[in-house]
């Protein structure tokens, strides 16, 4: 990231270049300017056709460009943007919120635990969360994200779990992604380094788009990211800008930054298990959020919140913007779910957080008195007040659950680290690359690695230690940490009171001297009132009374009440909404008054302002219609609630009250004839509705015209050229001069205004005039969209600018970027039992009807990376809108006509439609399907895409049935066919149907025979045959199982979160059973067997063997029979004299045969002997042979010489 | 969500409807010598049946108590025999209400009494609803209400063809401005008398109206029928002193347009609320939380434009149509 000295450009002084400059100089700058006249040929039209498409093409991109514009809703003071930093685990993720924090707020937050929220710069605040490795919280945090930090270990490369980020992130609206390469320091050989950052980057572009911004972090230092490269990051962080999502925008939702459980203490005392009442706080995002509405918090179901109320801003922004960078004042801090909050104001008491030390010492700020003041101000049961306004605990809890995370963590990583799988992400095209980095230096990388890994842990041991060590140290001392703790509590608009207040309360119990503190805590209080608000007491009885009554009391009521109310807000619940507002009010003022306020200094005049609009112009409509309940009737009577005394209502009569009950229902407003029309005057009173009555003042026919006269009056008639100027012309002149004369004298300065104005509409008028001619030409229909968006917008932020926050909340919901506190009852006891910060709650809003259930038709598409195909009824995980939840879709395809046909499994590689019994959502909106959510065990988890394409509470999936039958009697084309129907009915209800066979014969089925019951007489178009088998093709409807399982995972014991596992596949529970059905026999593969094929014996008719000739004539050699009895010969049984001849006469032979045998191999030898002789006789022969031809052919080649030259010499001579 | 009576009860099952919230509805008339829904309150309820989807109607045994779970609409092509205690008006007017948020765009076919005293006429909602409804961009051919036959009270036998097209999401406006007249057109009819009646009619309404302007044509529509209706000028002058932007039959037909809008501002100038509107008010901050402001404008000194005006305002739910199907 260093930058590089780079040379400076050198103007050239001479040669050419120089030279054509310098006559350019000289020229002036005319050859510039017409380029067009000076080479026209470039500038020609050289083809119509090309031109024509150049400027298609430069529309179309143009056109491209668009996009339809939305109303900007943007907040003016928009919430913190959320910033998640995701990653698998041990690659920096905690350390890099660790290092930003500290580079923006200079503050060191040892343990990232749930949202930190800071403020980044002027205008940005940061809320900071870290996603765990946990598919349920990637899920969720997409959903609420502006910005990911994907943190990628360089080291190691890719994991599935950024990829499966990724996707997650697409399907529900992309929010801004930035890469970040961390452990970029393993890498010894830069050349390697340079290679895989090129590789990851490109890698990258590939999934989120182009150009995409990766992030190099290389080394640590100490623990720490290199603080000039957090410097930069932080820098894009800060300025990055952000695209609405629809899906947002039009979805209210807080990620919850701090939770308190209210339940009643005793009601958990006796039912450990009881549903607890919860209020979660953080601030709103997305849209207004309504008062009663429905909320999901993903991951533990749907709630109907009972109170939404705001709170002043825990990290305000810097109020005024004069100075260039924030002083450390102003970087605040605020982490509740880490112990970081400082001072938090609810709407019935204030929370300090202490230092964890003293968390068991902490004490409620409100005086004693107050606390009865408030007890006597209520309505409600003593008990339950009392459990409200109880003091919580949340540092002590956290600290608790801090050190006791703490330590199993480290451990559990020393495991993890040795037996961890890590999901590398290959892909095939970056096999070869990966090969050949491996080949330089595969081995020596994974060395460095290891070591690389052993040292992180060393160094996160040392850090472990350190930590516990602190808290140890703060548990003992105020030590260093809790003194920041303090520093970020001072900008918190903290009463002053209330910081003292402590240490005094401290000192009491250090002392034990209670009746002196307490007197002491009253002079404090009295010095207050005296700063502040002077009448506080006064104020609590006569909140008391004021919701009975009537409305003109109540106002003025309010009226004294204006300086009524404290500092400290008590509890007026039961007030009337307006009340509340100027209490409030009031309290905020009391704040300033107290000095450490620093938000919005002019809000109690704008407020009182407001105020006093308010009443002058809002009469009583607005609680007529609104006000006190249902039962005030405008035009009945006014008397309808008198009262007794203030106190009692007049109880009407049953009767009356019934009788308005069951009114009649018309919309028709009976005029009341109290207007004669016939009366002249009466009638006049409505002249000004016509045409023909008086206009106003801006639309007056006649004022325009002169208006007109005004604008276009001068003109010159061009035949006589005499110049007509407009009538006011010279008044105006006149004006002029006459301003210009009585500049001095200040009584007619009103007058100049009147005309300066005059003057300006005037001017406006002939601009808006010119431009509406002007541009008529260019404003097209979009632009025209867009200019109407734009009014919206600033209308939207003008209507209720002016109006105070408590009743503007009324009308518009309480807006985002507030802090609110909403309260959840009747949530499960385990969401408080076992709560764990490291996940986030997100309270998403819901829609009108959108928390009912219903059918919903989706389009899907398996995920390309996916590995298997997925099965109809198989239950699966979605993500829609904010849910999580298991049901059980049923794909199907559209058939040519419309028609939904089921299918068993998804298609491999196309879109197919899915049916599902789930969440009403609205239509467009993107949805992910798991598998599971518990363990990894697919290699890419995201099993399916898709989007909501329609809603409705009936399903019109058909599948596809097949009857067979089989004839049992066959005519010409008629057949009687048995077996496809059981009764005569069926049978009835298809008659017509059109049937077919197997072979393609086409049929129809006619009648119903009386017996065998279900068989039939169909007719086809052929004649069938037994062996045919008929069948009728039939849609059978089916049905969607009513399964729509939230998805619980919050409600897991601490650790166990990744766990939740709901309803098993069926190939699961087989296998998780040991059932394994047995295949259908016929299906099974057997042994092929191959029978030996037997030929018949040729047949030759007769006429053609006689027709062959002799040599092809079948011969008629017929096998040799046995030979009969009579002609075997008889065996021979010797005498024994005849044995004796016999065996003399064997061995004579065999004497005589080995005579013979010897006397064949001595001839045989002596043969051989003599062919020798013979051979070497030969080869002499042959060799004078050869000789002797030898000497003939030197002879002969002699004489032939001697001939040759004699004939030469012959010639010779003859020549 | 719980109400007691039948009060309203239109209302509340069209904003059910809308919002998707179940409705329970007690003590209806109990007190009463004949106690339940009333024939007519039956037939509405078979109405909403037939626009919808997965309706669920549960009515107990004397009509006191009904549950009703909302469906999906549906809408598409309805035929619907109206009952004639009420007359077509009062049917028509709940469909205003849902016809732009049906999954198929709605034609609908409403037989019985077309004009009667109690109810808004068909006439006055064509006139009326069809032009406020445009300004909300719900326009285009398919919007009309096309009077077929017309019917009279106790035999009915009129028809009316309502169709409409559906929206994604109605437009916010800006109706503060109630411009002036310039003329008026109107519908003077009898039914089973002598054909002269109309025409007399006409001649009496002229008369008075022509003391403002001279533009006025009124149509006259003879049919067989029972009897005839004095439609009276005076009755146009008192809406009209009392009037805004809006008549008061459609206030709450504009301030439910305007609830579903958008997430932005809205802003229409409506005469003095109506009873009915203000009941309307209530519900409508029951079932989405929505409030809208209402500022008075008194009639400035030297304008003559009849009656206090009310400036309601507020910011729409951000609601969509949920069952329109997206391709």
């Amino acid at each position: 990231m260093e930058k590089k000295e780079q040379k400076r450009h050198q103007h050239k002084h001479s040669g050419p270049k120089a030279d054509k400059k310098n006559r350019k100089k000289e020229q002036g700058t005319e050859p510039e300017r017409d380029e067009r006249k000076r080479n026209p040929r470039a500038f020609s039209v050289q083809s119509a056709v090309r031109m024509a498409k150049t400027f298609h093409r430069t529309q179309d991109i143009k056109t491209k460009k668009h996009h339809i514009p939305l109303v900007d809703r943007t907040p003016l003071e928009p919430p913190p943007v959320v910033v998640v930093v995701m990653g698998p685990p041990k690659v920096g993720k905690s350390t890099l919120i660790r290092c930003l924090i500290k580079n923006y707020t200079r503050q060191k937050l040892s343990d990232i635990c749930g949202p930190v929220t800071i403020v980044s710069g002027k205008k940005r605040r940061l809320t900071f969360i870290e996603c765990n490795n946990d598919i349920n919280s990637m899920i969720d945090l997409a959903k609420v994200a502006d910005l990911v930090l994907m943190l990628i270990d360089a080291s190691f490369g890719f994991e599935m779990e950024t990829f499966e980020f990724l996707n997650i992130c697409q399907v529900h609206g992309f929010p801004r992604v930035m890469g970040v390469l961390t452990h970029l320091d393993t890498f010894k050989n830069n050349k390697t380094l340079s290679k895989t950052k090129k590789r990851l980057k490109h890698r990258f572009w590939t999934e989120v788009y182009q150009g995409a911004k990766l992030f190099y972090l290389s080394g640590m230092v100490y623990g720490e990211y290199q603080t000039q490269e957090v410097k930069n990051l932080g820098r894009f962080i800060s300025v990055m800008k952000f695209r609405p999502l629809v899906w947002r925008t039009s979805h209210p939702y807080v990620v919850a930054d701090r939770m308190e459980d209210l339940t009643d203490p005793e009601d958990i005392r006796l039912n450990p298990k009881c549903d607890r009442t919860v209020s979660l706080y953080g601030y709103l995002r997305g849209t207004f959020l309504k008062n009663k509405c429905q909320v999901h918090i993903p991951g533990v179901g749907d709630f109907s919140v009972a109170d939404v109320s705001f709170l002043p801003d825990p990290c305000p922004l810097p109020e005024v913007i004069k100075k260039r960078a924030l002083n450390v004042k102003e970087r605040l801090l605020y982490a509740p779910m880490a112990g970081v909050g400082g001072l938090v104001y609810d709407k019935d008491a204030v929370y300090i957080d202490m230092p964890s030390g003293h968390g068991s010492q902490q004490q409620e700020v409100r005086p004693t008195t107050e606390l009865v003041q408030s007890l006597i101000g209520t309505q409600a049961t003593l008990d339950a007040k009392m459990a409200a306004s109880k003091v919580s605990l949340t540092c002590l809890m956290f600290s608790v659950l801090i050190v006791r995370k703490q330590n199993p963590m480290e451990s559990r990583e020393w495991d993890e680290r040795a037996q961890r799988e890590r999901r590398r992400a290959v892909f095939a095209d970056e096999d070869d690359d990966d090969d050949d980095d491996d080949d330089g230096d595969g081995e020596q990388e994974s060395d460095e690695e290891e070591d690389e890994e052993e040292d992180d842990e060393e160094d996160e041991d040392e850090e472990g230690v350190t930590t516990l060590k602190k808290h140890d140290k703060t548990a003992a001392e105020t030590a260093a940490p809790p003194v920041k703790k303090q520093k970020c509590e001072v900008p918190m608009e903290m009463p002053a009171f209330a910081d003292s207040d402590d240490e005094l309360e401290k000192s009491e119990e250090d002392e034990s001297e209670e009746d002196e503190s307490e007197e002491e805590e009253e002079n404090e209080e009295n010095e207050e009132m005296e700063e502040g608000e002077p009448a506080k007491k006064s104020s609590g009885p006569d909140s008391g009374l004021c919701s009975e009554d009537d409305d003109e009391d109540e106002e003025e009521d309010s009226d004294t009440d204006e300086d009524g109310d404290g500092t400290v807000k008590s509890k007026m619940s039961s007030k009337h909404p307006e009340e509340e507002n100027i209490d409030t009010d009031d309290a905020e003022m009391g704040y300033e008054t107290a000095g450490a306020l620093r938000w919005k200094e002019d809000l109690a005049q704008k407020a009182t302002e407001a105020y006093l609009r308010h009443q002058l112009a809002a009469p009583n409509l607005r609680k007529l219609v609104y006000g006190t309940g249902e039962h005030i009737n405008l035009w009945d009577d006014s008397n309808d609630e008198e009262e007794l005394g203030g106190l009692f209502k007049v109880n009407r009569p049953e009767k009356s009250k019934k009788v308005r009950a069951d009114a009649m229902d018309c919309s028709r407003f009976q005029p009341d004839n109290s207007h004669d029309w016939d009366q002249e005057e009466v009638r006049s009173s409505i002249r000004d509705c016509f045409v023909t009555g008086k206009w106003e003042e801006d639309k007056d026919a006649a004022t325009l015209l002169k208006e007109d006269e005004e604008l276009y009056g001068d003109f010159e008639d061009l035949e006589t050229g005499q110049v007509h100027k407009g009538g006011n012309d010279d008044e105006i002149n006149g004006d002029d001069d006459d301003d210009e004369e009585e500049e001095a004298p200040q009584v007619k300065l009103d007058d100049d205004e009147v005309q300066k104005n005059k003057r300006l509409e005037k001017k406006r008028r002939l601009k808006e005039r010119f431009d509406a001619q002007y541009d008529d030409g260019d404003a097209t229909y979009f632009d025209d969209l867009k200019e109407e968006m734009q009014k919206q917008a600033e209308l939207n932020r003008q209507e209720f600018e002016d109006v105070d926050d408590e009743i503007r909340v009324q009308y518009e919901g309480f807006r985002p970027g507030m802090y609110v506190r909403v309260e959840i009852p009747a949530l499960p006891c385990e969401f408080v039992t076992n709560f764990d910060p490291h996940y986030p709650i997100i309270l998403g809003g819901l829609g009108p009807s959108e928390g009912n259930v219903g059918y919903l038709q989706m389009r899907l598409k398996k995920h390309r990376w996916h590995n298997r195909i997925l099965k109809t009824r198989d239950p699966l995980i979605l993500s829609l809108g904010w849910r999580r939840f298991q049901t059980i879709p049923l794909y199907y395809i559209e058939d040519h006509n419309g028609r939904h046909r089921l299918l068993k499994y998804t298609p491999e590689h196309m879109h197919c439609g899915a049916t599902i019994w789930g969440p009403i959502t609205p239509q467009g909106t993107g949805f992910l399907a798991v598998q599971t959510v518990g363990g990894i065990k697919a290699s890419f988890r995201i099993a399916a895409t898709g989007v909501v394409l329609d809603l409705d509470k009936s399903v019109t999936i058909v599948k596809k049935l097949k009857l067979i039958g089989y004839p049992y009697k066959i005519f010409k084309n008629t057949s009687f066919i048995q077996g496809m129907f059981n009764t005569v009915l069926e049978v009835a209800k298809f008659e017509g149907a059109s049937i077919r066979t197997v072979s393609g014969i086409k049929g129809q089925i006619k009648k119903a025979l009386r017996t065998p019951p279900g068989a039939f007489r169909a007719t086809f178009e052929d004649r069938l045959l037994m062996s045919d088998i008929v069948f009728l093709r039939s849609w059978y409807p089916a049905s969607v199982p009513q399964l729509y399982n939230p998805v619980t995972s919050l409600l897991m014991p601490v650790g166990q979160k990744e766990t939740w596992a709901g309803m098993r596949t069926l190939g699961q529970l087989k296998h998780d059973l040991g059932i394994r059905n047995k295949p259908n026999q016929d299906s099974l593969y057997k042994p092929v067997v191959r029978q030996v094929r037997h030929f018949n014996p040729l047949h030759i008719p007769k006429e053609l063997q006689k027709a062959l000739p002799f040599k092809n004539k079948p011969k008629q050699m017929q096998a040799k029979g046995k030979t009969p009895r009579d002609l075997q010969r008889p065996a021979v049984v010797r005498e024994p004299h005849e044995k004796k001849v016999a065996a003399l006469l064997d061995a004579l032979s065999s004497v005589y045969a080995y005579k013979n045998k010897k006397a064949r191999a001595e001839q045989h030898a002596k043969h051989k002997e003599f062919l020798k002789q013979k051979e070497k006789q030969e080869a002499e022969r042959q060799k004078r042979m050869k000789e002797e031809r030898k000497k003939t052919y030197r002879a002969m080649g002699q004489k032939e010489k001697k001939k040759l030259k004699s004939s030469l010499k012959g010639a010779s001579k003859d020549n | 969500m719980e109400f007691e009576g039948c009060n309203c009860f239109r209302q509340r099952l069209v904003l059910s409807t809308l919002s998707g919230k179940r409705v329970k509805i007690r003590n209806i008339r109990s007190k009463d010598d004949n106690p339940g829904l009333r024939d007519f309150e039956a037939s509405f309820i078979r109405l909403l049946d037939k626009v919808t989807n997965g309706t669920r109607i549960e009515i107990n045994q004397t009509g006191t108590v009904l549950f009703y779970q909302p469906g999906l609409l549906y809408g598409g092509s309805v035929e619907h025999e109206c009952n004639v205690q009420r007359s077509i008006g009062y049917y028509l007017e709940a469909l205003l209400m849902l016809a732009p948020f049906m999954k198929t765009p709605l034609r609908a076919v409403l037989k019985g009494v077309t004009n009667d005293p109690t109810d808004p006429s068909v006439d006055l909602l064509k006139v009326t609803a069809i032009p406020l409804m445009k300004k909300f961009g719900i326009d285009g051919d398919g919007l009309e209400i096309k009077v077929l036959k017309r019917g009279m009270a106790p035999a009915g036998g009129g028809e009316v063809l309502f169709t409409c097209p559906v929206r994604r999401s109605m437009k916010p406006v800006h109706l503060t401005e109630p411009g002036k007249i310039k003329r008026i057109r109107g519908t003077a009819f009898s039914v089973r008398v002598s054909p002269q009646m109309a025409n007399r009619i006409v001649d009496s309404a002229r008369s008075i109206l022509n003391k403002f302007i001279p533009d006025i044509y009124i149509y006259t529509d003879h049919m067989k029928g029972p009897c005839f209706d004095p439609t009276d000028s005076n009755l146009y002058f008192s809406s009209l002193f009392q009037g805004g932007c809006v008549d008061s039959t459609n206030q709450s037909l504009s301030l439910l347009y305007m609830t579903l809008g958008q997430q932005d501002v809205s802003k229409t100038l409506l005469g003095p609320l109506s009873p009915y509107t203000v009941e309307f008010l209530r519900h409508i901050r029951d079932f989405f939380q929505i409030m809208f402001k209402i500022e008075q404008q008194k009639p400035g000194e030297d304008e003559q434009k009849g009656g206090e005006k009310v400036l309601m305002t507020c910011v729409g739910a951000g609601y969509s149509n949920i069952n329109k199907t997206i391709k």
